[in-house]
């Protein structure tokens, strides 16, 4: 096998770009997977990435192509998460490669988080591979689109390949573009092994399974391995290649992509990033820029049914083996029991995790509203990080508190600047700059608080802009805020779940709010009961849930008691699905209230 | 034991009303009529306990023409044991009943009179499409006591649309005006289907104000007090001795036996309901000659255990405010104590003020009249 027949590469493109749709194309062409077997989108495997038409997990697939030049070359197509909150993890993939193809839509042009990525593949000096897809279009304008790209990241225009996925045509010109223009792999094969951990999965028989890319050097079947960031080590059970389902192996070869069984029991020895080597080398020097796991956004997540505890522990515990950036520790709220305090990637990382605990484990979960972490620096110059308003030291003690800020870049067109230039201002970004992309659409870059990104920013900007702009965020640095907690009371109790830390100018329009909503969630009690907002000790919102005087059913009906009795466990069920503050019942809806609070 | 008649025809359908009760069906009048009668012939077989009351309800069971009502009655007093005593009562509309029909059906044995007055505003008669108008109720009033009537009810509704407190006071200042025995006063329900339920969630009628409705049964409490009446019911008042008795037996959780279309039936651990639709019903009967258990119209009808039957027990009975479950008849019915079975719940609930001990009877406090639901939910098993 000849290092020189070897091409890596990854695909990058926005969501229904037609990214999956083209990888099916390459697979079909290949001959790696035939008509038959295809199932439609074969490397996003999950149902949630189907239905999201996003990828959440990496993949990668080795395809043997015969190129007209006679020679058979090993492609190795690595596919990349495709959304933000996994930037790093793409960052991996793509150093893993050599060339990437670059899939725009050609009616709709290049999207925020494709630019960003590209933007990575290039610092990392990949060679671009530029495909104007879904060229069938009657709306099709590949030449625009071409200009487009030219004039943004100059890549000539004319390199850009006309294709269309979904019919087919432009593939096999593509294959022989992969070939000619991305480079063979340069490590070299008399070094100590160095292999790149770009993704990795739990089989319940293999253990961890690592996908890596051999940089230098090779790997047999039996030798034992080392991890350099996690400093494991282990005799692996089997290596490999994705064939794209996984076909063992003999050996893995410098340039080669594949995976190594490793038989370790939980994801966290095998961190994307790291470097894996041969437990005997010594001094060799990791691949650079790994990074350990750093979650963003924290959040509570409860079960609404206070039994379902366990389930939900076992949820996560099966979801983290998969997922090495989930994590979670037990929490215990006054007001809604024992759950778990999770932390994730992003917002949009929180979002799937939620969904798959609901629909894959089948349990209702309650999250309370996120947090970011915030350092807070005590009068005794102590810098404490907290992810949770809870956690927050005593008014007294607290010198500064410092947020975590984000670069945000985002794509519109041109006719929404002023609605999105309204909402960031609203939520404390700062404007950066504005280009235009061509006449019709801008990117706007901005700084911006990550906590103000996390409750139902993106979702506002999408209906702002008509689901038109496309957002890309990095984390920029954490910066000093005033910054409050604001306690919700209710019935002069705090609700250590209601609490969130905002900017001091927004507390008294929050606070406001935030006793409004609630005023109208918490059903009449059999006593008045006060909401409060509060700031330390100042109350600045206040209202009266006014007692419950009336709740009795009227006519039983010519005996119809069952009727009757129905309601009444109706209304008993209803109750107890209800969270019990101090002496007053508070339906699970109340605490998603705060969640809400971006909304208009 | 008691006996409920169905009759499920009306001249008209009133907008607040989820009865089970149709307009225009009187070329059924007759064949429902056999079918009830059959009904009754073969449950009378089982159950031959004596009746202390019959209720002839609806729908209006005076839209049937008196013969009707005659072979209904006459069948009953042959095939079941009804006492001298027993109370007859039949429901009856303001304007549809002439003094001949009165007097026959006084005649028949009926010893009482439910008026469903519901107001005495012309306006809002109107809204709930009442058939009769103001002026009707006085007259069929003054036309029942001619014709022998010396137990009447008036039934009225509070807590309607757009209505105030002073148009309230005033209904029931004219309602009592009337003298009449006894008095149902019950807050409007906005159920299901029904078109003013669907007027006020369209914002077509003002939505009813539930802390309005609580002022308007204080003050009718107080009012009805301060004229002799006793409250004996959350929903009902009576001049001493006049209490509903066949009421009283669905508070008591005692048995009772439902003849008709979607009536319901209680005893020895079933309660079952027959089908509501009025053919389906009149099929069901037509040629039946012997009793499917435990009715040939029966529908569907749940056994209720002993735990049921005890919450079920307390959820009626302490609907009856002076009365309301007694330690010792809970005792003699169930075995156990009230004490050891719910004390937990009865300290939580005479804490709060809902409930309180009148020396051995656990009856409701006047703050747990209005708030009964929260109380009664406690008592049934989860």
């Amino acid at each position: 096998m000849d290092q020189s027949t070897i091409r890596n590469f990854s695909i990058i493109a926005h969501i229904d770009h037609g990214k999956s749709t083209l990888a099916d194309r390459l697979l079909q062409a290949t001959g790696t997977i035939s008509e038959r077997d295809m199932q439609e989108q074969v490397l996003d495997d999950m149902e949630l990435e189907r239905e999201k038409g996003v990828t959440i997990k990496a993949s990668a697939v080795l395809m043997h192509y015969q190129a007209r030049d006679g020679i058979t070359y090993q492609l190795n197509l690595i596919d990349t998460p495709g959304h933000v909150d996994f930037t790093y993890e793409v960052s991996r993939a793509l150093i893993a490669c050599e060339g990437a193809i670059l899939v725009v839509d050609a009616t709709q042009g290049i999207e925020a988080q494709t630019l960003a990525n590209l933007y990575l593949a290039l610092e990392h000096d990949l060679e671009i591979v530029p495909v104007v897809n879904k060229i069938d279009l009657p709306s099709a304008r590949p030449a625009e689109v071409a200009q487009e790209i030219e004039d943004l990241v100059g890549i000539d225009a004319a390199d850009m390949l006309p294709v269309s996925a979904k019919e087919g045509t432009g593939v096999e010109a593509l294959l022989e573009a992969i070939v000619a223009r991305v480079p063979p792999p340069s490590g070299d094969p008399r070094a100590p092994l160095r292999a790149l951990i770009f993704d990795s999965h739990y089989d319940a028989y293999k253990g961890v399974v690592a996908y890596v890319r051999v940089v230098d050097g090779a790997l047999d079947t039996g030798k034992a391995i080392r991890l350099l960031a996690t400093e494991r080590q282990v005799e692996p059970l089997e290596l490999g290649f994705f064939r794209p389902q996984m076909v063992p192996g003999e050996r893995l070869l410098t340039g080669q992509v594949g995976y190594i069984a490793t038989g370790f029991k939980t994801i966290r020895n095998v961190q994307v990033g790291d470097t894996l080597t041969l437990a005997e080398a010594v001094g060799v020097s990791p691949l650079p820029g790994y990074q350990p796991i750093k979650p963003m956004v924290f959040a509570g997540l409860y079960p609404t049914e206070g039994e379902d505890y366990t389930l939900l522990k076992d949820a996560l515990e099966k979801l983290q083996l998969n997922d090495a950036s989930l994590i979670y520790e037990p929490e215990t709220s006054q007001a809604l029991g024992f759950g778990f305090r999770a932390g994730f990637l992003g917002l949009f990382h929180m979002e799937i995790i939620q969904e798959r605990l609901e629909r894959e484990y089948g349990l209702e979960i309650l999250a309370t509203a996120p947090s970011v972490a915030y350092q807070v620096t005590t009068r005794d110059n102590r810098v404490v990080t907290i992810d949770s308003p809870a956690q927050l030291p005593d008014e007294a003690t607290i010198e500064s508190i410092s947020e975590p800020w984000m670069r945000i870049s985002i794509f519109t067109p041109a006719t929404y600047i002023g609605p999105v230039m309204e909402m960031t201002t609203k939520r404390r970004a700062e404007f950066g700059q504005m280009e235009y992309l061509d006449e019709q659409r801008v990117r706007l870059e901005y700084l911006m608080p990550l906590s103000e990104m996390i409750v139902d920013f993106y979702d506002q900007l999408k209906s702002t802009t008509r689901g038109y702009a496309s957002l890309d965020y990095h984390f920029d640095g954490y910066r000093q805020g005033d910054l409050v907690k604001l306690d919700v009371l209710v019935n002069n109790q705090p609700v250590d779940a209601l609490s969130i830390i905002v900017h001091r100018d927004q507390a008294y329009y929050r606070g406001q709010r935030l006793v409004t909503r609630l005023k109208e969630a918490i059903p009449r009690q059999l006593f008045t009961v006060p909401i409060q907002a509060a700031v330390g000790k100042r109350v600045i919102s206040r209202a009266n849930v006014k007692a419950l005087r009336k709740d009795v059913l009227a006519k039983c009906y010519g005996g119809d008691v069952t009727r009757k009795r129905k309601l009444l466990e109706k209304q008993k069920k209803g109750k107890r699905r209800m969270k019990m503050v101090g002496s007053v019942e508070v339906p699970q809806e109340a605490f998603m209230t705060v969640l809400k609070l971006g909304e208009d | 034991m008691a006996l409920y008649l169905h009759i499920p025809f009306c001249q008209a359908r009133c907008s607040y009303c989820d009865f089970n009760t149709y307009v225009g069906l009187d070329h059924l009048y007759q064949p429902y009529v056999s079918a009830l009668i059959q009904e009754g012939r073969l449950l009378a077989q089982q159950y031959s306990q004596p009746v202390g009351s019959l209720f002839l309800g609806g729908g209006t069971p005076t839209v049937l023409p008196i013969e009707l009502l005659r072979q209904v009655l006459t069948t009953c007093f042959e095939i079941f044991v009804v006492e001298d005593s027993a109370e007859i009562t039949s429901e009856a509309n303001p304007g549809t009943v002439s003094l001949d029909y009165l007097q026959a059906l006084r005649g028949l044995g009926v010893n009482r009179l439910s008026l469903g007055a519901q107001s005495f505003d012309e306006g809002e008669l109107a809204m709930l499409e009442r058939i009769h108008d103001v002026q009707h109720v006085g007259l069929t009033f003054e036309r029942a006591r001619a014709a022998g009537f010396d137990n009447l009810n008036l039934d009225l509704i509070y807590g309607l649309p757009g209505q105030t407190l002073t148009s309230w006071v005033h209904t029931l200042e004219c309602a009592l005006g009337l003298a009449p025995e006894h008095v149902s006063l019950y807050c409007l329900t906005l159920e299901e289907g029904t078109p003013m339920r669907d007027r006020v969630l369209a914002g077509r009628l003002p939505a009813p104000d539930p802390d309005l409705a609580a002022d308007m049964y204080e003050s009718a409490a107080e009012c009805l007090a301060s004229k002799g009446y006793r409250q004996y019911e959350i929903s009902n008042w009576s001049l001493p001795g006049y209490e509903c008795a066949h009421n009283l037996t669905y508070w008591r959780n005692r048995p009772y036996l439902g003849l008709g279309a979607g009536a319901h039936s209680w005893g020895v651990g079933l309660r079952w309901w027959n089908v509501r639709p009025v053919m389906a019903y009149i099929h069901r009967l037509m040629g039946a000659r012997q009793t499917p258990w435990p009715s040939p119209a029966a529908e569907d009808g749940e056994r209720i255990s002993r735990l049921l039957e005890m919450g079920e027990t307390l959820m009626l009975g302490l609907r009856l405010v002076y009365e309301g479950v007694a330690e010792a008849d809970f005792h003699q019915r169930f075995g156990v104590s009230l004490e050891e079975t719910y004390g937990d719940v009865i300290h939580e609930l005479t804490g709060a003020g809902l409930l309180a001990w009148d020396q051995t009877r656990l009856c409701l406090s006047e703050r747990g009249r209005l708030l009964g639901n929260q109380v009664f939910a406690k008592f049934l098993p989860s």
